[in-house]
């Protein structure tokens, strides 16, 4: 008998704000001291009453229109009934009833083509605890640092059915919330975790089969190997009866490479949702809800359409250029000061992206102005700054964002010379010091030129017009 | 409501009742069927959901951080604390 593998997931994304969901706390407290960043509220102290950050209300709704779901106008939180020492509260508020965004739809390609995801919703909510085992063998160490930071948990329907699926799945989510500017989405860095809920059923049949469920999958690699293993242990019981099975919720070991049963799994009912009484509905009015719509980014296939139709760019650069909105953004404001799409893609795809490389920055990270990068370029097109010159510009510029290139080049002697007699007396200089070469370029070896071109530039500290400075170097080798 | 739904309602809340208390709670309930059974005739096919017992909205607040709280005195009322962690019995899963 033939198979097919059902997969559902529940991605929970944190949101890239400053402060926490329902508290004024920083929501940024990696490697801090523990509880360095919490109050009454989020350590679930009595009497202490969220207030919802209007950002995280924002991202919901962004996340939402960008996975093409519909906005509840009227959303609501509620409380789970948690009780585990890493939410002090003994509940999570969340959201049930009325969740941010519902109904969406994200298209996905893999190596069988074109497919599309439906989401079932998207709810805000926050993030818990940490809690350390190993500090001391006789109790369980809390911090609440994390307590509360913003997160939205995706979750889609059952219709995946295999890992490559997943995969094209969660890097399309991925592009999309980054391109929204709403998460970082790194899932070594724990801003993007996945559960996987998994069942196998006979090919064609509409029932679905027993459902496990593996948390808090943090790489797209273990995944990928979960769902290859939990598919195989799934058929194995079904045509061999090797074991029963059971809804629960399992355990991933990426070094083992097997899941392990950790406990049945919990049913909606078993978290007994109520309405968070503490929370008022939260009411999203049509000025609200067109400020995010115009605040929406272009998809990456129609950037890339519009750099390779109305810009001219090859199929090449629009790929690179449109890996992310930073890259996106920064080239389009060069171009509109250059006004050459060509050069300005030149320098971001050979420079820029290169230095983010040497750095090891993500391409997100990008935070030069693409105004000042413009200019740069202009610079150098115009003959004022060398290209030599212009690239340790634009690596100042990495270290101070607000430098204005032009002021810059000046205060450092960057600008190029128009002293052509300092230009004529260093090319005498260097014509003497090295007979040889000027020998070996009249007797027709170019490569002899470039070296005395070198020095020259050298000499003069990269402040000259190649063009003008190979002109009168041949003139007074001819000469001599 | 028989045993055991109680005994799972035991284990989801953390409880421990006692047999007599058992029989309380089983026959609290029961008394209350007859109350349920009124409420769930209720025709609500074309009621609007009530999202919020009070007809008020939220506030929101703008996205700021700020730490006006010292760790060290959010922890005072702590039974046991070791390195600005707060101890709790040994939990592992």
């Amino acid at each position: 008998m033939r198979y097919e593998t059902v997969i559902g997931l529940e991605v929970h994304v944190e949101l890239a704000t400053n402060s926490k969901i329902f508290c004024s706390c920083s929501a940024h407290s990696y490697g801090a001291d523990p509880n360095s960043h919490v109050c009454p509220a989020c350590c679930g102290m009595p009497g202490m009453l969220p207030v919802v950050n209007k950002r995280v209300v924002d991202f919901g709704m962004k996340a939402g229109m960008m996975l093409g779901c519909d906005i509840n106008r009227v959303t609501t939180f509620d409380k789970k009934s948690y009780y585990y020492p890493d939410l002090p509260a003994a509940y999570q508020t969340t959201q049930w009833f009325a969740p941010v965004a519902v109904n969406g739809l994200v298209e996905i390609e893999t190596s069988k083509g074109k497919k599309n995801i439906r989401i079932k919703q998207i709810h805000m909510e926050e993030d818990a605890g940490k809690l350390v085992h190993d500090i001391r063998e006789d109790t369980t160490h809390v911090d609440f640092n994390r307590t509360s930071v913003p997160l939205i948990e995706i979750v889609s329907q059952p219709d995946l059915s295999s890992a490559e699926e997943v995969e094209a799945y969660l890097e399309r989510l991925k592009t999309l919330l980054r391109y929204a500017r709403v998460a970082e989405c790194e899932m070594a860095h724990g801003t993007m975790r996945c559960d996987v809920n998994l069942s196998v059923r006979p090919e064609g049949s509409d029932k679905l089969g027993v459902r496990a469920e593996m948390k808090n999958m943090n790489s797209i690699e273990a995944i990928k190997r979960a769902i290859e293993y939990e598919t195989a242990r799934h058929i194995d019981a079904i045509e061999n009866g090797t074991e029963e099975l059971r809804q629960e919720t399992r355990r991933w070991d990426d070094i083992k490479g097997k899941s392990y049963a950790m406990r049945t799994k919990e049913t909606a009912g078993d978290y007994r949702y109520f309405p968070d009484p503490n929370v008022m509905p939260v009411v999203i009015d049509d000025e609200w809800f067109n400020s995010i719509k115009a605040s929406l980014p272009e998809f990456p296939e129609v950037k890339r359409e519009k750099y390779t139709g109305e810009y001219g760019l090859g199929e090449y650069d629009a790929e690179q250029l449109t890996k992310s909105i930073a890259l996106c953004d920064c080239f389009e404001e060069a171009y509109s000061v250059c006004k050459s799409a060509k050069d300005a893609a030149n320098w971001m795809i050979s420079e820029v992206m290169s230095i983010l490389n040497a750095k090891k920055m993500t391409y997100d990270m990008l935070d030069i102005s693409g105004k000042a990068l413009g200019e740069l370029i202009v610079l150098v097109s115009d003959g004022k700054v060398g290209r030599v010159n212009a690239k340790k510009i634009l690596s100042a510029m990495f270290d101070d964002a607000s430098i204005d290139p032009a002021a810059y080049a000046e205060a450092n002697g960057l600008i190029v010379s128009n002293d052509t007699g300092l230009v004529e007396e260093v090319v005498k200089a260097a014509i003497a010091a090295d007979p040889k070469a000027v020998a070996d370029f009249k007797g027709g070896k170019e490569k002899a030129l470039m070296a005395l071109f070198g020095k020259c530039m050298k000499q003069l500290k990269g402040n000259c017009d190649p063009a003008v400075l190979r002109t009168i170097l041949i003139d007074h080798i001819q000469k001599s | 409501m028989d045993r055991e739904t109680l005994r799972k309602l035991e284990m989801l809340n953390q409880l421990s009742l006692t047999e007599a208390q058992k029989d309380e709670v089983i026959d609290f309930f029961a008394k209350r069927d007859s109350e349920l059974d009124i409420i769930n005739k209720i025709d609500t096919e074309n009621t609007e959901r009530m999202v919020h017992v009070m007809p008020v909205l939220t506030v929101v607040r703008e996205d700021v951080a700020s730490q006006p709280f010292s760790r060290d005195d959010l922890q005072k009322g702590a039974p046991e604390t070791d390195e600005g962690y707060w101890c709790v019995p040994k939990v592992m899963e």
